[in-house]
């Protein structure tokens, strides 16, 4: 009995001992997730990004023939731009890889000055053959349209490099925008380069240490970067084409960041936690557009223009369509940057007006087709509205929903359209302004461009801007920016035209 | 047998080669009758007009389109598949790389309607008329209605909900193949799955029925066959309509996918596809659908083999069995 008791003791004992063991085991792991959970967080340099943008198969390296997003925000990590549109700064520009850009008395000759210490990743020098490459490698390689931009204004053949840090380049005519022009997309690439590669010599804040078209790309810091060292040891870029795989991906902490989110899915990420959704600022604003053909009925006449600016409420569609997170446009490109005149009066909704209008021009019941795809967030949406103001002053409108792609892929038949919607990316008004259609406003604008003293071109500028709001043939309701949406703990990114990530950092 | 059966299937193959010629011939006419060409697309709304006529020229769009094709076909022969007319990049890379996403998103899904299906619709079938029956019969209509990105959003939310670890979208870590992370495709399989299996459960219902019913299955029964051997019995005749009607979906698949692969970030053949066409990526759409069609006459002769193998043999096979038995 005693040897009983003394077994049972012990065993008794062991147990005890085996469970305060597993208690102990159990209080030490708990203070471990308890210590974990109040980890110091990372300091604000290293790290790693995870951002999605709407990506697709067909993305490349190139950035003069990459048709997505996602492709210029990659190359613009990648290889350092010339220079930067920055509306709040004295010459219209912040300065890059070109130091300066003077320009002649006479508007007809740009001189830049290359920065000093600026390298390639494989140890060259950036030097001003470099530079001249850059500008017209768009017209050499065949780029895509947009990247034309410098060659439609300079004269690249007769441009010449007298030195090492000197480019100095003769405008086609003169112009006094040419800095804003040659900042606008420009990326610095080596001289000759006609491949892009992993491997291509790069100037940029970041280095490519992984590239899969239409999945993943990997990015690390460029230790050698010449301008502010970023905060991020490296970036994942994901390629997620579908706007709400985007969103879901960001919700389940799959990415820390995603870009180009339609309004709907900000509106339902604006409630989650630990998610903040921010659009670009003025004037990083798409214009959304939609153009009446004033050569036939019924919009041949002024007056029916005019009914139709005022018949359409962009209050509701800010409030409806984009959910509070766009901009009221005023029928004329070019809002928040500085030469948009602000003095012109905001048309607002007068439906009453509009159908005195349209009975003074003898135009009620007028049969209108809208087209319009969905090529920008909103637009199908916004024709949808435009169409319901329309019917309610009494103008018998429709509207034709093309599938994706279709609005802009027969170019001649979209000029055909009687009434049809488009967008043109954030771009300032003069430098990217059309002429043919208004004589007065092509001479206006010409003006604005060319006159030799700044007083002279902003009062032309203006006048251009006034004939477009009276009499011109666009209804321009709305601005709209990109949405983004982060999780908190990232911060620094730039919401340009496309989102820089080269300054952000992320916090965990 | 084995001689007659290679015949057919050769028979099958040359017909396949005809119709694949064919259909190169429609998928071209059919893009070049769309409005608009990837001229439209590459230049964008900005291009000046001589612009967008040097595009034209580069992507070699100015030629006549008999003569593009013919070009097409003579390369394609010699495996050049070209070049994509929106990126410049090769079209053979892109098409199997989308390929091989398809196939580890399909793969999955197949096993999973097949055991769905082959589980419901045996269980259904052999209990004809219980509740479980009209139960299984109800649920399967239900899911057979339902719209895709209706099922696969709930079946995201539920996810979110009890399986936090599940991944919402199929994000690949760089250098990685979804063969090596099979947990990203479970949610999409599951939803294709879940929105397939239904017309097969139903066909394999009825067929097992009909079998249960048969003469041969009534004296198995009354010999003292029961469980998973009288299953086997029934089943091994009643398979081959199910078979076929398998073959039928997972082709069906192969392109039908699109909303499943997009929204759950699985780009597949079904998703470039209808991209390509947006964009008027001739080339692209040529080999995409190339590439569909040859898979889906591939799938549809194997289930065909398939279910003839399991035809024929099953009354021999279930004839042995009363007779070791007695």
């Amino acid at each position: 009995m005693e040897s009983d008791g003394q077994r049972m003791d012990l065993f008794r004992r062991t147990r005890l001992a085996a469970v305060s063991a597993v208690g102990v085991a159990a209080a030490l792991a708990l203070s471990g997730c308890g210590a974990s959970a109040e980890a110091p967080t990372e300091t604000a340099s290293g790290g790693t990004l995870r951002a999605a943008f709407a990506g697709s198969t067909t993305e490349t390296l190139d950035y003069l023939h990459g048709p997505t997003a996602l492709d210029y925000v990659r190359a613009r990590l990648v290889h350092a731009p010339l220079c930067e549109i920055d509306p709040s700064a004295a010459d219209g520009v912040s300065y890059g890889v070109v130091q300066s850009i003077d320009v002649s008395a006479d508007l007809s000759q740009y001189t830049l000055k290359v920065r000093p210490g600026v390298r390639f990743t494989d140890g060259n020098p950036v030097t001003s053959q470099d530079v001249l490459y850059s500008l017209r490698a768009p017209v050499v390689l065949k780029g895509l349209p947009f990247t034309l931009l410098p060659s439609r204004n300079f004269d690249l053949d007769a441009a010449s490099a007298p030195d090492d840090s000197t480019v100095v380049l003769p405008a086609i005519s003169p112009i006094a925008d040419g800095r804003e022009i040659l900042c606008q997309s420009m990326l610095t690439i080596p001289n000759g380069t006609t491949e892009f590669t992993v491997d291509t010599p790069s100037s940029g804040p970041f280095t490519i240490a992984s590239f899969e078209p239409g999945q993943s790309t990997v990015l690390h810091r460029n230790p050698d970067y010449y301008g502010a060292a970023p905060s991020l040891e490296e970036i994942d870029l994901f390629s997620i084409p579908d706007a709400e795989a985007r969103a879901n991906a960001l919700r389940n902490g799959q990415v820390d960041f995603a870009s180009g989110l339609a309004p709907a899915q900000a509106q339902s990420l604006q409630g989650a936690a630990g998610i903040s959704v921010t659009s670009s600022e003025l004037p990083y604003a798409s214009y959304l557009h939609f153009t009446m053909d004033s050569t036939k009925a019924p919009f041949d006449d002024p007056r029916v223009r005019e009914a139709v600016k005022l018949a359409v409420n962009r209050d509701r569609i800010v409030q409806n369509v984009y959910g509070g997170l766009a901009f009221v446009g005023d029928d004329v490109p070019g809002l928040g940057f500085p030469s948009y005149d602000q003095s012109l009066p905001q048309r607002g909704y007068d439906p009453a007006a509009a159908r005195q209008l349209l009975a003074d021009a003898g135009a009620q019941g007028a049969q209108v087709t809208l087209t319009a795809g969905p090529e920008l967030p909103g637009m199908l949406e916004t024709a949808t509205l435009i169409v319901d103001d329309l019917r309610a002053v009494g103008i018998d409108a429709s509207l034709n929903e093309l599938p994706p792609g279709q609005l802009f892929a027969d170019y001649p038949a979209y000029l055909a359209m009687p009434f049809r919607a488009g967008y043109t990316p954030p771009a300032m008004f003069e430098p990217n302004y059309k002429p043919g259609a208004r004589p007065d406003v092509d001479a206006l604008v010409l003006r604005a461009r060319s006159a030799s003293d700044a007083t002279t071109r902003l009062q032309a500028s203006h006048d251009a801007q006034q004939l477009l709001w009276q009499s011109g043939d666009q209804l321009g309701p709305v601005f709209v920016p990109n949405i983004s949406a982060a999780r908190d703990g990232v911060s620094g990114v730039r919401e340009l035209q496309f989102p820089d990530l080269s300054q952000a950092s992320v916090t965990r | 047998m084995p001689g007659r059966v290679t015949r057919s299937i050769g028979a099958r193959a040359l017909v396949a080669v005809a119709m694949l010629f064919a259909l190169t011939a429609v998928v071209f006419w059919c893009t070049e009758v769309l409005p608009g060409d990837a001229v439209g697309v590459v230049s964008g709304q900005d291009a000046t007009p001589a612009e967008r006529d040097a595009v034209r020229v580069a992507l070699g769009l100015d030629r006549p389109a008999l003569e593009r094709y013919v070009d097409w076909i003579a390369h394609a022969l010699q495996g050049d598949l070209g070049v994509s007319l929106v990126s410049g990049r090769a079209v053979a890379g892109i098409v199997s790389a989308r390929f091989g996403t398809t196939v580890s998103l399909l793969v999955p899904a197949a096993l999973g309607i097949a055991a769905l299906a082959g589980a419901l619709g045996t269980a259904a079938g052999l209990r004809q008329g219980s509740r479980l029956d009209r139960f299984l019969s109800g649920a399967t209509v239900v899911l057979i209605g339902t719209p895709d990105f209706l099922l696969a959003t709930m079946l995201l939310a539920v996810s979110a909900a009890c399986l936090p670890a599940l991944p919402a979208v199929a994000l690949l870590p760089p250098g990685g193949s979804l063969w090596q992370h099979p947990e990203l495709v479970v949610l999409p399989a599951l939803a294709l799955a879940l929105g397939g299996f239904g017309s097969t459960m139903r066909l394999l219902r009825a067929s097992v029925a009909h079998a249960a019913r048969a003469p041969f299955a009534e004296f198995a029964r009354l010999n003292g066959v029961r469980g998973p051997r009288y299953v086997r019995t029934v089943l091994a005749s009643a398979l081959g309509p199910a078979i076929h009607s398998l073959s039928i979906m997972i082709a069906g698949l192969l392109g039908g996918g699109i909303v499943v692969e997009s929204l759950f970030n699985v780009p597949g053949v079904g998703y470039e596809l209808g991209r390509a066409v947006a964009t008027r990526d001739v080339p692209l759409v040529q080999a995409l659908s190339l590439v569909v069609s040859a898979s889906c006459l591939f799938i549809l002769l194997v289930g065909d083999v398939l279910s003839r193998l399991a035809g024929p043999r099953a009354p021999r096979h279930a004839d042995a069995d009363t007779a070791v038995t007695v």
